[in-house]
């Protein structure tokens, strides 16, 4: 049985019930469903607003981040008056606002093996809006063995991925990608950037599959993928089909329980960069200041690419991006010290590990990259 | 992984499979080499290549023959959100 729609309702969703494929009950149809939103940033912003506008009636956000002023250059949910707050709770007062007659359940935690499937299995459909490979795995693996449909988006720089998993009528993510790459292959966008519209235009293709799933209208993206790029303003189409050899949903699947994800993945499941090589081989900013002024010969190695150091530089510095440096260690003294830096001390750590097994030994990691040296040491340098 | 073929987002190389026009890509990007394929010389799990739309896994793989016509995509999984 739907629920009705009140007298307000109908008037706020009048441009709905006027388009035959919804209709006054697929409004009630709606009313009477449920999201679960994993991610309340780029993506997560146009998904949840969007479904709180249409009338969900339930929606779930899960996020255990606080909103910092670089996410606001695409995370529109959020805004300058709730930096630093919780960003479910930011989002949950925003669409509350857009839309009081919707429930928006907050949950201020980080979705692991151990509660995932606690909190998705009473919402109808899952919608994948991580940032990273440890939690699309997860949020995969919990859709098929609840049998809910997962909408995928995915996004770097200007490149944008959609489909709609759902294994009981097509392929799950884990078909199209038995693995995920290895550690420090694909960059984050808090490494390599996105810009700030993308996840507007994925988020809201999305939202459009989420609704339709809920309606039961349409031609859903099952089984098929759009990849999208903003700068040819290309929409691709490719066909996907279930992997018989799939460790989830394949008739032979052997992974039948929700399993370690960061150790799957060999990363940590946030976007977040740590900055850190590991305690042995990492300098902080004020040691690393110190050690400049009793050696001037000290070497540093700046591995961002050469746009970045237009936003902020150290003088005297040799840059060779990462993804050149295998390619140009002939240039290096490994008899001389020397100290890697980036934006934040991520891309550094990889330089690291590659300086080291290339028979490195005098090198270190700037902890925090450029940014900390910022923080620390020179304030007059930006953060970003 | 545009960023590892002179930032272009489309390249027209004449191939016969596509083994062969990954090797003639590779020829002319090395640097690209580490991304499609790992240290056993496989082609990477988080890697699909697609033919008019197919997946070639579900074609015949790498021998997958091609024409002057046929539009290939190379995919690799982001994670950004």
């Amino acid at each position: 049985m739907l629920p009705d729609l009140t007298h307000e309702e109908i008037l706020r969703y009048s441009r709905h019930l006027l388009i035959p494929e919804v209709g006054l009950d697929g409004q009630r149809k709606l009313k009477n469903s449920s999201v679960l939103v994993i991610g309340t940033g780029g993506l997560g912003s146009p998904v949840s607003l969007y479904l709180a506008a249409a009338g969900v009636g339930r929606i779930g956000l899960v996020d255990y981040d606080v909103v910092d002023s670089t996410n606001l250059q695409r995370q529109v949910i959020h805004g300058t008056s709730t930096i630093g707050k919780l960003k479910v709770e930011s989002a949950r007062n925003r669409m509350l606002d857009l839309n009081p007659d919707i429930q928006v359940d907050a949950y201020n935690e980080p979705f692991t093996s151990a509660n995932a499937l606690r909190i998705a299995r009473d919402y109808d459909l899952i919608i994948d809006g991580t940032d990273n490979f440890p939690t699309r795995y997860l949020s995969n693996d919990v859709a098929v063995f609840l049998g809910k449909p997962n909408v995928y988006g995915s996004i770097f720089r200007f490149d944008g991925q959609v489909s709609v998993f759902y294994a009981k009528e097509g392929p799950c993510y884990r078909c199209l990608f038995p693995e995920p790459p290895p550690p420090g292959l694909v960059p984050s966008c808090a490494e390599g950037g996105v810009l700030g519209i993308l996840p507007g235009t994925i988020g809201t293709l999305q939202a459009t599959e989420a609704l339709k799933l809920l309606l039961g209208i349409g031609d859903p993206l099952i089984g098929r993928l759009l990849l999208y790029n903003a700068l040819d303003m290309s929409f691709d189409f490719v066909t996907l089909k279930k992997n018989p050899k799939c460790r989830v949903c394949g008739p032979n699947a052997d992974i039948k329980e929700l399993i370690d994800y960061e150790e799957f993945c060999g990363v940590p499941g946030h976007d977040h960069e740590d900055g850190s090589a590991g305690a042995d081989w990492d300098i902080d900013a004020p040691r690393l200041a110190a050690a400049l002024s009793l050696d001037p010969r000290l070497l540093l190695l700046d591995v961002r690419e050469p746009h970045e150091l237009q936003i902020s530089a150290l003088p005297g510095v040799l840059n060779i991006p990462l993804g050149q440096l295998a390619s140009r260690l002939s240039e290096l003294d490994s008899a001389r010290d020397m100290v890697v830096f980036c934006k934040a001390g991520t891309r550094s750590a990889r330089a690291l590990e590659l300086l080291v097994s290339a028979g490195f030994k005098k090198v270190r990691n700037l902890k925090g990259g450029i940014n900390a040296w910022a923080k620390e040491v020179d304030t007059t340098l930006p953060i970003y | 992984m545009k960023y590892y073929v002179n930032n272009q987002s489309e390249i027209s190389v004449p191939a016969a499979s596509v083994a062969e026009l990954v090797e003639a890509i590779l020829a002319q990007y090395p640097a690209l080499r580490p991304h499609l394929y790992d240290a056993e010389g496989s082609l990477r799990r988080h890697f699909n290549i697609f033919v008019n739309g197919a997946n070639i896994r579900d074609l015949n793989g790498m021998d997958t023959p091609l024409t002057e016509v046929d539009k290939v995509i190379f995919m690799a999984s982001a994670a950004g959100g």
